[in-house]
């Protein structure tokens, strides 16, 4: 047994005295381990050693292979000496420094001895010992003795070979599988913990078999579960055959009373989990809620902070969605505002926030402004959005929120909270005109005193838009002429430009407006002084009251309507000359860019961002070119963009690649092509797609790029009608055809008469992959245990002589063009097995989940075994005969 | 899954800390965040109070015990009420272990035994024994007592 190290007594234990590792160094103590080298062991030395190698090792310090190699040896030693409670601390000892593969053979056979010992308590930590260390060759050895051991008389011995289990199953989970009559067996335990921990394992093992947790979960909900843990995991476990039975059966939610009847157990955590699954039940009724939302308000004043916190937890997740239910807890929810706990506090607000009637606003606003000042950022934000989500909600009650958001914005606080704040006032400024006025007045405050550049020209450009729109624009001209004095460059030419808006926009101002752009002139700041000058050559009038022309409004502050990467790739081609730069001569044409197709779901809308809509994304932009071309805009919704696929090799005269473009009945080819010869205008350019080899393609139009000058990207279309929702595959020869005209280089002007030409191009094909969209889940084990086993197809396959596993990883990912979950396209070196996790969308919007298991099978060979969930069987299907044809 | 469980003195000095699922150079993030946390809010709280906290979907139960200060942070199954749970194990089991609510130092003087408590308690983040009577006599390699399964 573990001996203190330093022997004393108890009641000097209060005296400020030195600690008993005090000065302890690594080096030192690994000199120490040699002890366990020693003849004749002294059980309580070797003891005191290893609490110290213990707490090097809990303090977070590593040791090197070699050190590590070589305290493992030493301690294997130990196992001579007959000393229990020495042998306890091996156990630990062998268990932290987790021996490699190579090593654990020098202990395995005296382990193997412990595990068949008569002695119960050797038995149950050799098990633990060795599954820790274990790799599936040595699992098969003793899996005999882990079956036996599993339906141990002995609890401890039956315990430590379920958590074994619970463990193994990550790794080696088809032999762990192969145990389950006796988990089953061990479920019936009278032991509380055994219960607890077959219960869980055989879940487990048996999660994909619905019927079979059907079955588990009607026969315990009917007999005794023997410990709050247990009554737990059951309760979990009925939620979920809730969940999988809610389509099927009609009448009474099946279990329903027995989660109702677990709000009554004696234990917390059991009514807390029965309250909890309750409240997240699919299409819950507010008669089913009911007990379970009055079990929980009767925790909102218990006196210990852990059962106010969880349930306050509860009550806010159920008010997003039942806000009603919980208004009874309002009046205890509002005495929480003053918890010590600020979780508490924070989540009690946003509940109110989200329960609360218009006639409560103006008292919890009180409440929140005193509970504000003490509270970190992060809770800040929380409340800060909340707000904003009740001033929508209730827009007459705007004036008083503002003021709120106002007052906290001139508090202290980091960027992040000061844009949630700014961001919220102008969302609020734009859904409620009648908060448009105090709120730009706001803003305008916020500014004097703003350290955050980019908060600053981000305000000073919404002013612009805004400010002139309101009744009296000239309160605004003094915040942001202060800008100009007081604040640095990039503030300075923002507030410029702004200036120059309301120059434009209100006749009246534009004298005066003159006069201080003048002002301008003088700036130190090259960019502030060219705007100055821009502003006054063009606003017109040279300060009288006169309009500024449309053309010169849509010129200075209009949308650009041409992507930047055109326009930067057009003035970067400039040459400076007599001729000045011409924006027409910008393509208007989206340049091929690398596609992205992972959409961010659930990205929130941020204030300042909206007013001028941001650049699009690709696939939005690709669908608005499409949709703004007559012959392909009855092709209904564009399913999904392809990454661009070259179809020319580097360097060549021509470059171009191709975009495929996949609607439900259709297919579009858009070709981006550009012309790398100085000398040369191309015209009617066209690609001429034989698809002989694509039987169920046929061609229903083509759009020509009229021209194509030189280095200025532009697009051919071509357009292939192909069976409805079937996903048909084929090759596609490509051709380009053009008219080519010389150009004269010194001229820059293209002959009258030009020859027709053609450019052979790369092979193109329609594959499988296409009409799977990459879209991820967050919980993988979730969305695979709602989407049920109903159209679930699964088989094995073998991929023959690989590369490597991680090769065959990444070739069946490329081949179902699926999107990889939490992480598992990543092969850890040198496994020899590896679960992936595939994720999309199949064409027709019918989800689809993957999750691929590879062994290898001898030495390269891989084996593989498919198992596919999705809404329709025939989707299983198809996924099954991708991987076959592949 | 337990992620991890952490002990501090009163002075924010790291006396032991356990981590499952966290990679290591996570690591000293998790410390500072939890000794900041107890720095903050656990100045003048009663011996064994529990509080609670949490931090996006992960949850921290932590607690004074003596001279020492207890962190336990869970995930997904191991919420605030099962943290609770194993909050009360690991307390009971320190002080039997020590005989008492440790002092800093008595914590230190039975390191090697509370290692072995722990031990019993978490396995790989899951929570094996829960009878810190049983607990006691497992480390010293003794079967628990019949009555008592």
């Amino acid at each position: 047994m573990a001996q203190p190290l330093v022997k004393k007594d108890d009641d000097r234990d209060d005296e400020v005295d030195y600690s008993p590792f005090l000065g302890i160094e690594k080096g030192a103590v690994l000199q120490e381990a040699r002890v366990f080298n020693d003849p004749q062991l002294d059980p309580r030395r070797c003891s005191q050693v290893i609490t110290k190698l213990l707490y090097l090792l809990n303090q977070g310090e590593t040791f090197t292979k070699v050190e590590a190699t070589e305290v493992f040896f030493s301690v294997t030693k130990l196992f001579q000496s007959k000393d229990i409670g020495l042998r306890r601390m091996v156990y630990v000892m062998i268990k932290e420094l987790s021996p490699s593969a190579d090593e654990v053979i020098i202990v395995t056979s005296s382990l193997m001895k412990d595990m068949t010992s008569k002695t119960d308590m050797y038995r149950a930590n050799a098990i633990r010992v060795l599954c820790r260390i274990t790799d599936g060759t040595l699992l098969t050895q003793i899996e005999r003795y882990l079956k036996q051991a599993i339906v141990d008389k002995n609890p401890v011995v039956a315990s430590a070979a379920l958590v074994s289990g619970i463990h193994l199953l990550q790794t080696n989970p088809e032999i762990v599988k192969r145990w389950s009559n006796e988990v089953q067996e061990a479920v019936q335990s009278r032991a509380a913990l055994v219960q607890f921990h077959a219960l869980a394992l055989l879940h487990q093992i048996r999660q994909n078999d619905r019927l079979a947790v059907n079955k588990l979960v009607s026969s315990l909900t009917k007999g005794s579960v023997r410990s709050p843990l247990a009554q737990c995991l059951l309760i979990r476990y009925t939620s979920q055959v809730i969940r999988e039975s809610a389509n099927t059966q009609a009448g009474d939610r099946p279990f329903y009373d027995f989660l109702e009847g677990c709000l009554r157990h004696k234990a917390e955590m059991v009514i807390f989990e029965a309250a909890r699954a309750i409240t997240e039940l699919n299409g819950v009724t507010t008669r089913e809620l009911t007990p379970a939302i009055t079990v929980l308000q009767l925790f909102l004043s218990s006196s210990k902070p852990v059962l106010r916190f969880a349930a306050v937890r509860t009550l806010n997740k159920v008010a997003m969605t039942h806000p009603m239910a919980v208004t009874n807890c309002n009046i205890d929810m509002e005495s929480l505002i003053s918890d010590q706990n600020r979780s508490i506090a924070t989540l009690a607000i946003t509940t109110l926030l989200k329960t609360g009637n218009e006639s409560s606003v103006d008292r919890l606003m009180k409440q929140i402004t005193n509970f504000m000042s003490d509270i970190a950022d992060e809770f800040k934000i929380v409340v800060v959005e909340a707000i904003r989500s009740l001033c929508l909600k209730f827009p007459l009650k705007h004036r008083s929120l503002m003021n709120f958001l106002s007052n906290i914005l001139r508090e202290e606080g980091g960027f992040d909270y000061k844009k949630a704040i700014v961001d919220s006032i102008v969302i609020l400024i734009r859904d409620i005109p009648e908060a448009k006025e105090t709120g730009l007045l706001h803003l305008c405050e916020f500014i004097e005193d703003c350290e955050f550049t980019y908060l600053s020209t981000q305000i000073l450009h919404f002013l612009g838009i805004e400010g002139p729109k309101t009744s009296d624009p000239s309160k605004y001209i003094r915040y942001i002429y202060n800008r100009v004095h007081l604040e640095n460059a990039t503030v300075r030419a923002a507030a410029v430009s702004t200036l120059a808006k309301f120059g434009a926009m209100v006749d009246t101002l534009k004298p005066r407006i003159f006069v201080l752009l003048r002002r301008c002139l003088f700036d130190n700041d090259d960019e502030v002084r060219d705007r100055a000058t821009l502003y006054l050559n063009t606003l017109g009038g040279d300060g009288a009251v006169v309009q500024t022309g449309e053309d010169v409004k849509e010129f200075l502050f209009g949308s650009l309507d041409i992507p930047l990467v055109n326009l930067e790739n057009s003035l970067k081609n400039y040459e400076p000359s007599e001729e000045s730069f011409d924006i027409n001569s910008v393509p208007r044409e989206v340049k091929t860019q690398q596609l992205a197709e992972k959409k961010a779901p659930g990205k929130k809308p941020t204030g300042l961002g909206a007013p001028p809509a941001g650049p699009p994304s690709t696939v939005d932009a690709y669908e608005k070119l499409l949709s703004s071309i007559p012959e392909f805009a009855n092709f209904g919704k564009l399913f999904k963009s392809s990454a661009p696929v070259e179809l020319t090799e580097a360097e060549t005269e021509y470059a171009v690649n191709v975009v495929k473009h996949i609607f439900d009945g259709h297919v579009v080819f858009q070709y981006n092509c550009t012309n790398t010869i100085p000398e040369q205008l191309l015209e009617n350019v066209t690609v001429i797609v034989d698809a002989s080899e694509a039987e169920e393609f046929a061609e229903v139009a083509s759009k020509p790029l009229r021209s194509l000058p030189y280095d200025s990207p532009g697009q051919t279309f071509v357009a292939f009608e192909k069976p409805e929702g079937i996903p048909a595959v084929g090759k596609f020869s490509n051709m380009l055809r053009f008219i080519v005209k010389e150009v004269d280089p010194s001229t820059g002007e293209a002959e009258d008469d030009g020859v027709e030409d053609e450019y052979q191009l790369e092979e193109l094909e329609v594959v499988a992959a296409d009409y799977i969209l990459k879209v991820g889940v967050s919980n993988f084990r979730n969305a695979w245990e709602s989407m049920g086993a109903d159209c679930e197809r699964i088989d094995e396959y073998g991929l023959g002589p690989r590369e490597s596993l991680a090769e065959a990883v990444n070739a069946v990912i490329d081949l179902l063009g699926m999107q990889p979950c939490e992480g598992t396209e990543v092969v850890p070196n040198n496994s020899r097995s590896h679960t992936c996790l595939l994720s999309g969308v199949y064409i027709g919007n019918v989800k689809v989940l993957v999750r691929l298991q590879f062994g290898l099978d001898g030495p390269k060979d891989v084996a593989m075994k498919l198992a596919v969930r999705s809404e329709d069987e025939a989707v299983s299907d198809a996924i099954h005969e991708i991987v076959a044809s592949g | 899954m337990l992620m991890a469980i952490l002990v501090s003195n009163s002075a924010g000095n790291i006396l032991l800390e356990r981590f499952n699922g966290i990679p290591s150079e996570e690591r000293l993030h998790w410390r500072t965040f939890l000794v900041k946390l107890g720095a903050d809010n656990l100045k003048g709280a009663r011996n064994e109070e529990l509080f609670v906290a949490s931090q996006k979907s992960v949850y921290i139960v932590y607690t004074v015990l003596g001279g020492v200060c207890i962190y336990i942070v869970g995930k997904d199954e191991y919420d605030e009420l099962a943290l609770t749970e194993v909050m009360f194990v690991i307390t009971s089991s320190i002080k039997d272990a020590c005989g008492k609510s440790p002092s800093e130092r008595l914590f230190l003087d039975k390191y090697g035994k509370i290692c072995l408590c722990l031990d019993e308690i978490v396995w790989q983040g899951i929570l094996e024994n829960t009878e810190k009577d049983r607990i006691r006599r497992l480390i010293g390699l003794k079967p628990p007592n019949p009555t008592e399964i």
